[in-house]
């Protein structure tokens, strides 16, 4: 039981994967120009993981090391194909949203990098605990980045205009180097954070 | 051997098993997503038409889309003749007990960043009824601004005879957009290619 907590507390600030890990830039980079999106690709991701965690744990004894990555890559490849017909079936505006950044989880390093670093050597239920721990780390790290750059950028957030018409908005903040700029000072805060706590 | 043969095996597993699985969800969206596009497509017509008491994407008419200039040579024909060899516009028409009340296509123009596809409703006798933007990648807060409904409404009761089709700072009469003006330009240059377009076949479009 104990183990099972620690595994999902894991990913959430101690091995966060986008502040800690720093993996699955691409995406984060270029889908948090909106709160909205966050949550939409974040779900994806975390549906994706778990799914893709269960599974290669589950066959973790069957593999055989040579193909195993092949064998990875498969099963991810097709729980993301799941994710984006269901999306583009039943959430079709959100589905617009991320054009091809859904397609793209298949290569999200982070899946691929749970599966090697952790699924394949962890119980089930462990590693159903890991998934779902990266996941909601990864949620809420592009909650945080997309919350700014909307804030930022357009005054706005989840859609919302909470800084009124009088704000001016500060475009950098959504056009691509203000994704840079914001993940790398949110970077540089979580690092400063973690020194103190050591 | 036996070492290849369980890698092959195994994989083989895996691969079927994927295959068979991705067909079945496959199978159970294949519908809703088919009825979210046509959802998709019919709003975007429909808030470019006066009213109707059709489905527009019912009455529709494929009409070939003939780049060729008048003004250019021999050659230049030819070759955008076989260019534009296969490319046509899907017309859609607005009914009212029988009547054409309106129809809409998309058109498209070279943007800041990328083309952008405008989709435009007009009356019969070639008046803008309203465009919507479908599709565009231009820069957030500058060029997206396109899609505002302050710069969309613009267009309205606007045709060929009582418009100069332009920006202002091409000497037209549309505002174009401060910080950027590529973008406006594209989409007021696609609805006057729309609107010639309409000119040269209406007749075709109309009956």
């Amino acid at each position: 039981m104990n183990t099972l907590i620690r595994d999902l507390v894991n990913g959430i600030w101690k091995e966060n994967p986008i502040f800690r890990i720093v993996l699955g830039m691409c995406s984060t980079l270029a889908i948090t120009t909106e709160a909205k999106n966050a949550i939409g690709m974040g779900t994806a991701v975390t549906f994706v993981l778990v799914c893709s965690n269960i599974l290669i744990s589950a066959l973790r004894k069957v593999i055989p090391d040579k193909v195993r990555l092949a064998c990875y890559i498969v099963i991810v490849a097709t729980f993301v194909t799941i994710v984006d017909l269901v999306m583009a079936g039943f959430f079709f505006q959100l589905h617009k949203a991320m054009g091809i950044f859904i397609p793209l989880i298949v290569v999200n390093c982070i899946i691929l990098g749970r599966a090697e670093a952790f699924a394949n050597k962890n119980p089930v239920l462990n590693s159903m605990m890991d998934g779902i721990g990266m996941g909601i780390g990864y949620t809420l790290a592009l909650l945080t980045v997309g919350s700014i750059r909307e804030l930022l950028g357009n005054g706005s957030l989840f859609g919302l205009p909470l800084l009124g018409s009088r704000y001016i908005p500060f475009l950098l903040a959504i056009l691509p180097p203000g994704a840079f700029i914001v993940l790398g000072l949110l970077l540089g805060l979580m690092n400063k954070v973690n020194q103190r706590l050591a | 051997m036996r070492d290849i043969l369980e890698l092959v095996v195994v994989l083989g597993i895996i691969c079927v098993v994927a295959a068979f699985s991705l067909a079945k969800v496959y199978d159970i969206t294949k519908d809703p997503i088919a009825r979210q596009e046509r959802l998709a497509r019919l709003q975007t017509v429909n808030a470019v038409l006066p009213p109707h008491d059709n489905e527009p994407d019912r009455n529709t008419v494929q009409i070939p889309l003939d780049t060729a200039n008048d003004t250019k040579g021999k050659d230049a024909d030819a070759k955008a003749d076989t260019k534009a060899g296969k490319k046509t516009v899907l017309v859609y028409k607005a009914l009212q007990g029988g009547q054409v009340t309106g129809v809409a296509f998309e058109m498209s123009a070279t943007g800041y960043g990328g083309d952008i596809g405008v989709m435009m409703g007009l009356a019969p006798d070639g008046t803008v009824k309203g465009i919507e933007i479908t599709s565009m990648s231009e820069t957030p807060g500058l060029g997206a601004k396109v899609t505002t409904p302050s710069f969309k409404q613009q267009f309205q009761g606007k045709s060929l005879q009582n418009t100069r089709f332009n920006v202002k700072k091409d000497g037209g009469d549309f505002d174009q957009i401060s910080g950027a003006t590529i973008s406006p330009r594209a989409v007021v240059k696609a609805v006057r290619e729309g609107l010639e377009f309409y000119q040269k076949h209406k007749e075709a479009i109309i009956q």
